[in-house]
């Protein structure tokens, strides 16, 4: 069995910021340095890997491309302490470190033919897009797509042409928001949860995902549940601080589960069970 | 599987041969006692009654390295824990043999942890079983241990005064026993039944207890109950509970890089009563003060973990107890949790 | 001796108090002769309050230790006092948390304990090995009298005495809203021999002395965390960013934990000696301590939590002060 701790070594093939301030968030595409580990890689929408620079650190990061995204993974990183920092400072061409795939993912063969109904915020999308993705490779398994998001303004908004891209072609019905009144904002003005009640998705064959600042998450719950959705149909992903990833180092437990292992996705009927969950 | 006899007159030479192989064992410096490898038999200190650092530090370092790079190179070398070779530890505590049994159920779970599994693999455990209980707050019969207990051992050595009774209890034991064959005499015929009543007497002199029964279910149920807050108050935030814990576990990964661009990516043990332990970057802590710290130290051990592993993560060796600065009781919590409503 | 039902009244009137939260006392251990940290809020509990030879914690720490937790929206900051009992050499410490503006004298409510010396546990415990049942010690004259377990023992003082009370100058509080007892007389005065011995001492004896006692240290943070100095909301020793020293233990890190530990107290020590007490690899911490203590006395004549109205010694600086150690 291959060493849990040894990370990969990947080449940035590309690098762009999706939005400015201090707490911009970058996405980077990148390959493996050596072509090989292609083969023994396989990961799921929703699965995370540990990203870093040996010498600087490791932190948690979704893998924000779907695996139907063929010879390239996905990275969208909020620069937020020491190693975000020095990511943020790397560009095409140079090299980071990724170990992973870690963790469960979405149960998205079990959603088949159901409607998906995906509610984000802030950098809280990159977990979401895979699932986007998949669904768009692999369209006529599931029923209507519909995509609510929101962020701070519309500069704070993450994949802003794949949002144009998936209204126009009609696999998605899209619904974005920003928070504050700005100019020339054709769309929602107001916070997540409130266009959520907006939208009003049926609860009826659908499932909820909602990823997002942890405030937002809560009202979303409350909201879908007003909206009829049982907890079995929604499901989450938790981020608690992380260090080795695998279920060993300990710091990432919600009650008995592990986050890094047993997570990051759960249900909400599973986490309704742990008082610690949204601590 | 062989009975024999170590005379006391004989343990050192018997450490001696041992010396061969990475020997471990009890010594002594001012009042404090620390298993540590050791060269030379005189350094071993067996009169001891427990040590208060546990022997967990030897599969388990405080400090490990996992890899070694070079800035600027992209290979990473893997830290080799087979250099350091088949390593005996002799003289550890039964409760302590048994936390190893323990946590190797985490170390093993899904992931394997090749540093840790591949040190247990290599590590021969020599146990020295306790006639008299080494502290008044030991309490390893409530949680399926005694003072003779087995599990985790490859030999137990129990003292029968003039010589230690040598029963070895697996293969990695016998062998050993083989090794140290010129140094071992046949046991007394009596010994054995004499070590029994020996065993006896000393569970019958573990004055502390607590029922377990019920605790891991009840614990997830007293989540608000007012008794954290007033288990935690005095609490220090050090981590001496958790530190000197034979099934403490957790630990921190840190990257160390030297002016020569040499660097290592290593793992040290860390503690979930340390403020920053759970601290996300955002600055944002979902356990803000001492009082989430407690409840998940006690509901790790008496719940989390009994959970996913069928076992309760402590052993009743009583150092949380003792080596406390302000005398916070891991059985007064648990009375209060059987008690709560 | 303070007695004990005169305690609990005051307690019972204190605790009664509307401006008053909590206050921080004693009360009997779990086990043999300990005591410990007791934490009252309501007066139904002020009968568990004890004060003995035993109770050696420096509760000051917990004014400071304290988590501040941001106010929910809605809600008013809690602004009552917190009442704490401290004996002489603990009462320094809220004097120089004071002195450095740690809080304000109003959010505090001082019981004075003069004392006449506590135990030091290990020697107690090392007496009398084995005792599980709670027993009490008290000082008769110039004997410890322990009771355990239906059995009473004498013991002269000198022989469990903690070293600390052998020298100290302060018994009785130097602050104080009430005083349980009358003042006790300085009964001691600091000849600093011990540290003397250790200054004799060459360069490679005090290394190789101090590397043996450093190579044990666990990095626990008990020391810190139990100083009532050390009460930093964000510890340079747990930053990571910039990393001040690594989180990894070894020699090397641990003398550099310890210097930097003794620098950061270096005019702020009141010589509770609460970081050797609960250092479970009995490092002597308080011979650093007390080296420095010497030293900033010699310098300055400045003694360290005895003047509440004194500005903290290294943040002030005078024509006189001497420079001839300065390299
Ligand atoms: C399952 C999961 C998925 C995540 N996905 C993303 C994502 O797609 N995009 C993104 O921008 N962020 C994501 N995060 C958050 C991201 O991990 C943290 O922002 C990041 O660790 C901060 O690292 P730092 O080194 O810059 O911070 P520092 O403050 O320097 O922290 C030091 C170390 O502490 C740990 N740490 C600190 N905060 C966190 C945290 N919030 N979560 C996990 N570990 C932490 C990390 O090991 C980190 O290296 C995710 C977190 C989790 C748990
Ligand atoms: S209390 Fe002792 S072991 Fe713990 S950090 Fe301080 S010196 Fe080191
Ligand atoms: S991150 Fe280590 S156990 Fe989850």
């Amino acid at each position: 069995m291959k060493n849990p701790y040894i990370p990969y070594e990947v080449k940035i093939e590309e690098a762009w910021y999706e939005t400015p301030g201090d707490r911009c968030i970058k996405t980077f595409k990148v390959t493996f340095a050596d072509e090989k580990v292609w083969d023994d890689w396989s990961h799921l929408p929703g699965q995370c890997a540990m990203v870093g620079i040996p010498g600087v650190g490791e932190s948690m990061f979704c893998i924000s491309s779907s695996p139907t995204e063929k010879g390239y993974l996905r990275f969208s990183i909020m620069k937020m302490g020491k190693n975000t920092s020095a990511l943020h400072e790397l560009e095409a061409g140079d090299s980071f470190y990724v170990r992973g795939p870690l963790g469960n993912n979405f149960p998205l063969e079990e959603w088949k033919g159901k409607n998906v109904i995906t509610i984000g915020g802030g950098i809280g999308q990159a977990p979401l897009r895979p699932v986007i993705q998949w669904i768009r490779d692999n369209r006529d398994d599931f029923g209507e797509l519909t995509v609510i998001y929101g962020a701070r303004t519309s500069a704070d908004h993450c994949f802003k042409p794949e949002f144009e891209d998936l209204g126009s072609c009609g696999d998605a019905c899209c619904h974005l928001a920003v928070d504050v009144e700005e100019e020339g904002w054709p769309h929602f003005v107001g916070f997540v949860p409130t266009l959520l009640m907006e939208v009003s998705p049926s609860p009826e064959n659908a499932i909820a995902v909602t990823c997002g600042p942890p405030i937002m998450i809560k009202f979303v719950l409350e909201n879908l549940e007003k909206l009829g959705f049982a907890p079995e149909q929604v499901y989450t992903t938790l981020e608690n601080r992380m260090k080795c990833g695998i279920g060993k180092c300990g710091r990432c437990n919600v009650g008995h589960l592990y986050v890094c292992k047993d997570g990051p996705v759960f249900s909400y009927s599973q986490l309704k069970e742990i008082p610690e969950a949204f601590a | 599987m062989a009975v024999k006899k170590l005379s006391k007159d004989k343990v050192k030479e018997a450490l001696q041969e041992l010396t061969k192989f990475r020997l471990i064992a009890p010594a002594k410096s001012d009042e404090v006692v620390i298993f540590k490898q050791i060269e030379n038999p005189d350094e071993a200190y067996l009169e001891y009654g427990n040590s208060t650092v546990p022997p967990k530090r030897v599969v388990f370092p405080q400090t490990e390295t996992l890899f070694r790079f070079l800035r600027g190179s992209p290979e990473l070398k893997e830290k080799d824990v087979e250099e350091e070779g088949t390593t005996v530890i002799f003289g550890l505590r039964p409760c302590d043999a048994r936390a190893m049994a323990i946590v190797d159920r985490l170390f093993s779970w899904d992931y394997e942890d090749p540093y840790y599994l591949k040190r247990r693999q290599l590590t021969t455990l020599v146990g020295l079983a306790c006639v008299e209980p080494p502290s008044v707050n030991c309490f390893c019969t409530s949680l399926g241990g005694s003072p003779f207990g087995t599990e985790g051992l490859d030999i137990l050595l129990t003292d029968m005064g003039d010589h230690y009774l040598v029963q070895a209890l697996t293969e990695k034991g016998e062998k050993l026993q083989e090794t140290l064959s010129a140094h071992l005499e046949d046991a007394p015929a009596g010994d054995e039944k004499k070590a029994e009543e020996l065993a006896a007497a000393a569970e019958g002199k573990i004055a502390r207890s607590i029922n377990t029964e019920g605790i891991p279910e009840k614990l997830p149920t007293l989540w608000e109950h007012e008794l954290w807050k007033k288990v935690s108050a005095a609490c220090l935030g050090c981590g001496i509970c958790t530190f000197l814990c034979p099934t403490c576990h957790c630990f921190d990964i840190q990257d160390e890089v030297e002016e020569t661009g040499e660097g290592r990516r290593a793992r040290m043990w860390d503690s979930c009563m340390f403020s920053e332990y759970t601290l996300h970057a955002s600055g944002h802590n979902p356990r803000p003060t001492r009082r989430e710290r407690t409840r998940n130290r006690i509901s790790h051990k008496y719940s989390y973990y009994p959970k996913r592993f069928e076992v309760i993560a402590c052993v009743g060796c009583g150092r949380c107890i003792n080596l406390c600065p302000v005398n916070i009781d891991i059985l007064e919590i648990l009375e209060q949790v059987v008690d709560a409503s | 001796m303070v007695d004990i039902e005169k305690l609990r009244e005051i307690a019972r009137e204190i605790i009664s108090r509307d401006d008053v939260r909590q206050l921080i006392g004693y009360r009997q251990g779990t086990y043999g002769f300990r005591a410990r940290p007791a934490f009252v809020t309501d007066p139904g509990e002020v009968d568990k309050l004890i004060f003995s030879p035993a109770c050696v914690n420096n509760l000051a720490t917990y004014i400071t230790l304290e988590e501040r937790l941001p106010v929910p929206r809605g809600q008013e900051p809690d602004l009552r006092k917190v009442a704490v009992m401290v004996k002489g050499c603990d009462s320094r410490a809220l004097v120089q948390q004071m002195e450095e503006k740690a809080y304000e004298r109003e959010r505090i409510l001082v019981l004075g304990i003069p004392c006449t010396g506590v135990v030091d546990m290990d020697k107690v415990e090392k007496r009398f090995p084995g005792v599980l049942a709670r027993g009490e010690i008290v000082l008769e004259g110039d004997k410890f009298l322990l009771t355990y377990d239906g059995k009473e023992e004498e013991v002269a003082k000198g022989e469990l005495l903690a070293d600390k009370c052998t020298r100290c100058r302060y018994p009785t509080p130097l602050v104080y809203d009430q005083l349980l007892d009358e003042e006790v007389a300085r009964f001691a005065d600091d000849d600093y021999a011990d540290v003397e011995a250790l200054e004799k001492r060459s360069a490679e004896e005090k290394w190789a002395y101090w590397e043996e006692k450093f190579s044990r240290c666990i990095r626990c943070y008990s020391c810190r965390n139990v100083c009532p100095m050390c009460y930093c909301e964000d510890c340079v020793l747990d930053r990571l960013n910039p990393q001040w020293m690594r989180r990894s233990v070894d020699v090397s890190e641990n003398t550099a934990y310890h210097i930097a530990r003794a620098y950061h107290l270096a005019g702020r020590c009141i010589q509770c000696g609460e970081c050797q007490r609960v250092c479970p690899v009995d490092i002597p911490l308080m011979e650093l301590n007390r080296k420095f203590y010497k030293d900033v006395e010699e310098l300055y004549d400045y003694e360290p939590g005895t003047n509440a109205e004194a500005p903290p010694l290294l943040s002030t600086f005078k024509v006189d002060d001497r420079e001839d150690f300065i390299m």
